[in-house]
């Protein structure tokens, strides 16, 4: 049975990676995503929220 | 009066939601958008920047239920109040999160609309943009159904291909846009994708063309993550080109980064991929210096499914040494951990290792046989499901990948 055991063992080694199977790590990195931004202080800058708050403060002040 | 303070109110609170958003603290910044939408505004453009961070806050914080709930309220406050800008942001949030939701047609839809009125705007910058979330939302697609077999990056079937190239249509697309605008952080995201979709469409060589472009442009702006990616990247092409040395050299770059950015999952990924690369090379000393090195760390961020992947790795490179009894010690936790997880296909292949090595070492062979019976039992019963248990974010997508007898002979 020795032989035998022997020829196991070999026929063993070489059903070990690379010839049979791996464990492929298939991590790949992928780049983040980009998100689309909005801002309160766009409008704030820009529109008339800037006069709205200043005429609430004005207003808060001026009481 | 009352109008005014609850106006006043409710911009304080988005103003600051905004600031702790910036600083990067996006739990908190929620809360304040929140309190902020409680509050209520008449004002809907400021109600529509509302939604819209507080969707990609959620997104950032990965509650993609919420984000989508919030960014579908902004397209269609958007919508309702004609801001054909405020409509193209929106479609284009809506439809990244769909992606990640793995809805991908609607998610092509939106980002479609998105590209639509970028086009109609002549908004270059909204236009390359929406080109590269396109890519996105495919090669997602295309990996999608790819993962659903096991497949070799490369052999794949019509749809998966379909949606790649289109992914790799879409990238393209917008480099040309961005190198126009000369925008080169646009073009270093754009390469690296392209890269892996070049990765999965089996072509290595463009694959690792883009990946090197990614690394330039990562080196120009200094940024160490985005290095770190493109390092790994190509380590990955240059083992499907069948150049391991070369590969090596990457995936050591990869561990001194990972290491460097104090990153665990990070370095125990690329002790992995060192450890599967010297395999390859079949130098198994150093293939088990790294296994026994990503094992260490997978138990201490107790990621178990990894820890199942060591033993079984370090099981393999022990028995190519014909070091038997360590074979068998890994096997046998490989097994353990197989059925703790509830991972079947693992239990199955730990058994087969394990009734292989008991044959070597002479065993009884009534033992054997019940093994053998009681793989045929497991491999009846498997249904093909993969575990979700334990797993940590970066061995997400880790499979196990058959080699094709052919393949393995080209690269030997």
């Amino acid at each position: 049975s020795q032989p035998l055991a022997g020829r196991q063992a070999a026929e063993l080694q070489s059903k070990v990676v690379p010839s049979k199977q791996i464990l492929h790590s298939d991590n790949m990195e992928m780049e983040p995503e980009t998100m689309e931004t909005k801002s309160v202080t766009d409008y704030f800058s820009k529109l008339h929220m800037g006069s709205l708050v200043y005429s609430c403060t004005s207003k808060r002040k001026s009481k | 009066l009352k109008l005014c303070r609850m106006e006043a109110s409710c911009l304080e609170l988005a103003l600051e939601g905004e600031r702790l958003c910036k600083a990067g603290d996006c739990r908190a910044g929620v809360s304040f958008f929140e309190a902020a939408v409680q509050v209520g505004t008449e004002d809907l453009k400021t109600l529509s920047a509302i939604y819209s961070q507080l969707g990609n806050a959620y997104f950032y914080l990965h509650e993609y239920a919420k984000a989508l709930e919030y960014h579908h309220h902004d397209l269609t406050l958007a919508r309702t109040i004609g801001d054909l800008l405020g409509e193209a942001k929106a479609s284009g949030n809506l439809g990244n999160t769909l992606k990640v939701l793995g809805n991908f047609e609607e998610a092509i839809v939106c980002c479609q609309r998105h590209l639509d009125i970028s086009r109609e705007l002549n908004d270059k910058v909204g236009e390359a943009r929406a080109l590269y979330n396109l890519g996105n939302v495919y090669h997602s697609k295309g990996k999608n159904v790819a993962s659903a077999g096991t497949h070799d990056p490369g052999e794949l079937p019509d749809d998966v291909k379909n949606a790649l190239q289109k992914a790799a249509n879409y990238y393209e697309e917008n480099l040309t846009i961005v190198t126009e605008l000369g925008d080169r952080a646009a073009q270093g995201r754009a390469f690296g994708n392209l890269g892996n979709t070049h990765y999965l469409l089996g072509n290595f060589r463009s694959a690792v063309l883009a990946h090197e472009q990614r690394l330039l442009i990562a080196k120009e702006f200094g940024d160490r993550s985005a290095e770190r990616r493109a390092y790994s990247n190509l380590g990955n092409a240059y083992i499907f080109l069948g150049e391991f040395e070369t590969a090596s050299e990457y995936y050591k770059r990869t561990l001194q980064l990972a290491r460097q950015l104090k990153d665990r999952a990070v370095e125990a990924q690329a002790c992995y991929s060192l450890g599967n690369t010297y395999t390859l090379l079949q130098d198994y000393e150093k293939a088990i210096d790294y296994h026994l090195k990503h094992l260490v760390i997978a138990q201490e961020l107790n990621d178990k499914i990894g820890e199942g992947r060591a033993c079984w790795s370090l099981g393999n490179a022990y028995t190519a040494l014909g070091n038997h009894d360590q074979a068998m010690h890994f096997a046998e936790r490989h097994l353990e951990i197989s059925r703790e997880v509830g991972d079947r296909s693992g239990e199955l292949t730990a058994r087969l290792n394990l009734s292989d090595l008991q044959m070597v070492l002479g065993l009884s062979y009534s033992t054997n046989n019940s093994m053998m019976s009681e793989s045929q039992a497991v491999e009846k019963s498997l249904n093909g499901t993969r575990p979700r248990v334990g797993r940590r974010h970066s061995m997400e997508n880790m499979e196990l990948m058959k080699l094709t007898p052919e393949k393995v002979q080209n690269w030997n």
